[in-house]
């Protein structure tokens, strides 16, 4: 019972102090958390450290409570990414199953933006990329050695992969007469879709969407449990120190800056797209054969969602480095 | 009256600092020292209480951790203040001693 509690009592302590002793402590109350005494000492070494934290005193409270404040805005710019890329995949989606590709690279303008958002997707992949390289290698490192905290964690994103990814492998074979299922047809057609063909699509939807959801997840726990602030690596003949979260700052401005111009562009594209073919907009061009409209508005809030977010890490991130 | 009783072995922060001067260990290891050292059992929230004060004053350093505990040890300022602390208990221990043969 008293043992039970043991998760509960280490949350007591403010979130700057768990980060530096919450592993330890932990190992500690496995062996010595026995009676209602032991559990009252935890109770008013928890009012301690909350007291010291807020003294003022330490720089190195300040310090960490900035460095977390820095670490959950980066995260949150990652989470607005991976949402924002969600929310792209399905525009692709639609945009293929429609006349909308045709009409696109007819037309200068259409095919201008198109183009924008395809350049901006690139550049914002790159910069997530670059930014996210350093602390992957260091969490990763770091899960391997020592603990293994985080390692079944950081496996949710690569089984999330290889399950969509064998998803898709089911579906070519399916398109292909290797795999006959009743009620499923191997060759659809545009507007037309039969509910085994639907149910196989709703299966991809929810394996992408679920799959990044528990990605996301993983890797915002998993990051936000690891001690770093500083890394060295061993680069060409030389070490190279990396400030992690400093380091991550500017790509993760990069990141935001392509998300705005590619809401930007969408919602132009979008615009101009159904002004010139508007039985697209208001037919059933969405995935399995839903209206494309409510699709094209949910796609556009969801990246309107994720660009605010993201624009919010960032002034949170100079908020924390002007709280030190 | 048990001497602990008196208050005299229950400053956590002193107790850590002698109990890494015999070398470096983890919280549970300085608990069980602590204790066969003075028979004061230290709590967990206080040893961390202590640890967390005496690490940011730079007393003892964190070493890498292995299987989930992380070791500690006194650094050089660490000796250098349980030195003066010690020399003072003596002092006072010396005097106090005195008065009673006096009595």
């Amino acid at each position: 019972m008293i043992r039970s509690l043991r998760p509960w009592l280490t949350r007591l302590y403010p979130r700057a102090w768990r980060d530096r002793y919450e592993v330890e402590f932990n190992a500690l109350l496995e062996q010595c958390l026995n009676s209602p005494l032991d559990i009252l000492d935890i109770l008013l070494g928890a009012v301690d450290a909350h007291v010291l934290l807020f003294s003022g005193e330490p720089l190195t409270w300040r310090m960490l409570n900035m460095l977390n404040k820095i670490r959950t805005s980066i995260l949150i710019v990652f989470a607005a990414y991976i949402g924002f890329v969600v929310a792209g995949f399905a525009l692709v989606g639609m945009a293929d199953d429609s006349p909308m590709i045709a009409l696109t690279n007819a037309n200068p303008i259409l095919l201008a933006a198109w183009t924008i958002i395809q350049v901006c997707s690139a550049v914002a992949l790159l910069a997530v990329v670059i930014g996210g390289l350093p602390l992957a290698i260091t969490v990763i490192r770091r899960a391997l050695t020592a603990t293994h905290q985080g390692l079944g964690l950081l496996l949710v994103p690569v089984f999330a992969f290889l399950a969509l990814v064998l998803y898709i492998f089911f579906i070519l074979a399916v398109g292909s007469g290797h795999i006959h299922l009743k009620g499923v047809v191997e060759a659809v057609q545009p507007g037309v879709f039969p509910p085994g063909n639907r149910l196989i699509m709703v299966g991809l939807m929810a394996i992408f969407g679920i799959g990044a959801l528990a990605s996301t997840l993983a890797v915002w726990k998993v990051v936000s449990h690891t001690d770093i602030e500083q890394e060295t690596f061993q680069a060409i003949r030389r070490n190279l120190t990396v400030r992690i979260y400093n380091f991550a700052f500017w790509p993760a401005v990069v990141t935001t800056l392509a998300m705005l111009i590619m809401l930007v562009a969408t919602i132009f594209w979008g615009s101009l797209a159904f002004a010139s073919l508007p039985g697209v907009f208001t037919g059933n061009f969405g995935p399995w054969g839903t209206g494309t409209q409510p699709w094209f508005i949910g796609i556009t809030l969801l990246m309107t969602v994720c660009t605010f977010a993201a624009f919010l890490g960032l002034k949170r991130v100079r908020s924390g480095e002007r709280s030190v | 009256m048990d001497i602990n009783e008196l208050g005299h072995f229950s400053n956590p922060s002193l107790l850590i600092l002698s109990s890494l001067a015999g070398g470096e260990k983890h919280g549970y290891a300085m608990m069980e020292d602590i204790y066969n050292m003075t028979g004061v059992r230290l709590g967990a929230g206080t040893l961390y209480g202590a640890i967390t004060r005496l690490e940011q004053a730079g007393l003892i350093e964190a070493l890498p951790m292995g299987d989930r505990r992380r070791p500690y040890r006194l650094t050089a300022q660490g000796a250098a203040v349980l030195h003066q602390a010690l020399a003072e208990l003596e002092k006072f221990a010396g005097l106090g001693l005195k008065r009673l043969a006096t009595t």
